[in-house]
């Protein structure tokens, strides 16, 4: 198992990014995928796309980002690739309702974003468990929902 | 007989978990628990507790006798207990820090947050992996509720197993509807008064976060 305890930069620093351009050719770059909702760990056990377990234990200060280098060698190097979020959009039909939806996501301490005219939501759980928190304004179409996958949408699938 | 950490590759920085879990789950009571089971792995600890209004979980865990009383850090949350491990965990963050500098060497630092309710959840910014404990006596429906708490943790603690009898629950029935709540995450039982079930979760934290094999 290896252990990594620093990011070194990141995929698009210049430098690292010749280096790294070059080891690619030679198919000498490994992949850690990490979930969206496992990219706040700072120790974290996983294995690479190329089936090397590692064993990452970052200070408490450094968290892990898309592109992070983790480990560059003269004939190897490691890059995080973070899994794409799901979002559930939330959009009220009026401002009454824009208040109420405000109140639940609060209460329910979900995770959010801000969109124009719309409240997004991190799914990290099924989007009906959601859904069904928020009662009537869904019942009633008082607020509209959708699911934003950046994955899907940027692989066309 | 498990290998001792120490046999295996150790980072510079304490790993940090935390425990969570409502009211009178057994949180404390685990966590007495774990403290010589860890130490006869040869782990490095220390304790952040948090308390609501005063320091009574971090006196218990001094008084106890299985731990330096200086490795005990308490913080009064004096709010809702989920508003110092998760909205915003400053505090406890500042605690954690505290006790590695002053315990060079350190392992892992455990976090236990004050009794809430099932919602209740931890930041990652201030732990890397996270036990949720439930209790038999809290009633069979718990895990069925689906709390936040109960479907997110990275492991699922169902204590006080030898009341089952005593209260009416159909224990298997209570694991087996957990396990299906929480898909491929883990769930472990334990009774902390006699400490059955422990080294398995002693064995999970090893694993998850010090690199067990």
């Amino acid at each position: 198992m290896r252990m990594i305890q620093q990011i070194l930069g990141s995929r698009q620093d210049a430098d690292l990014a010749a280096r790294l351009h070059h080891l690619d050719h030679h198919g000498a770059v490994d992949i850690l995928r990490v979930d969206g909702a496992d990219v706040a760990r700072r120790r974290l056990r996983a294995v690479t796309a190329g089936g090397e377990e590692i064993a990452l234990a970052l200070p408490r200060d450094q968290a892990l980002f898309d592109g992070a280098v983790l480990l560059l060698e003269e004939n190897r190097a490691i890059v995080v690739r973070v899994g794409a979020e799901r979002w559930l959009q939330l959009e009220p039909k009026d401002p009454a309702d824009a208040l109420e939806l405000g109140y639940h996501a609060g209460n329910l301490h979900w995770r959010v974003r801000f969109a124009e005219g719309a409240l997004l939501v991190a799914l990290e759980g099924p989007v009906e468990s959601y859904l069904v928190r928020l009662g009537a304004l869904v019942e009633e179409g008082r607020v509209a929902h959708s699911v934003v996958d950046p994955a899907k949408d940027a692989g066309g699938a | 007989m498990n290998a001792p950490v120490t046999a295996f590759p150790q980072p510079v920085t304490a790993a940090r978990i935390g425990i969570g879990g409502p009211v009178g789950s057994g949180k404390t009571a685990l966590i007495e628990r774990l403290i010589p089971e860890l130490q006869a792995r040869g782990v490095d600890l220390a304790v952040v507790t948090n308390d609501l209004v005063t320091k009574e979980d971090a006196e218990r865990l001094r008084r106890s006798g299985l731990i330096d009383p200086a490795r005990v850090e308490a913080v009064e949350a004096g709010a809702c207990p989920h508003t110092v491990i998760r909205e915003d965990p400053t505090l406890n963050i500042a605690a954690g820090d505290d006790l590695e500098a002053k315990f060079p060497g350190l392992q892992l630092l455990i976090f236990e947050s004050g009794g809430d309710n099932l919602a209740s959840t931890f930041s990652l910014d201030l732990v890397d992996w996270w036990i949720f404990v439930i209790d038999v006596a809290g009633g069979d429906d718990i895990p069925r509720k689906r709390g936040p708490g109960v479907l997110r943790c990275d492991l699922l603690v169902v204590n006080k197993t030898d009341l089952a009898p005593h209260v009416g629950v159909d224990l298997e029935g209570m694991l087996a509807e957990a396990r299906r709540v929480r898909g491929d995450k883990p769930v472990a039982a334990t009774n902390a008064r006699s400490g059955e079930g422990i080294a398995a979760v002693a064995d999970a934290i090893a694993r998850a976060v010090l690199f067990a094999p």
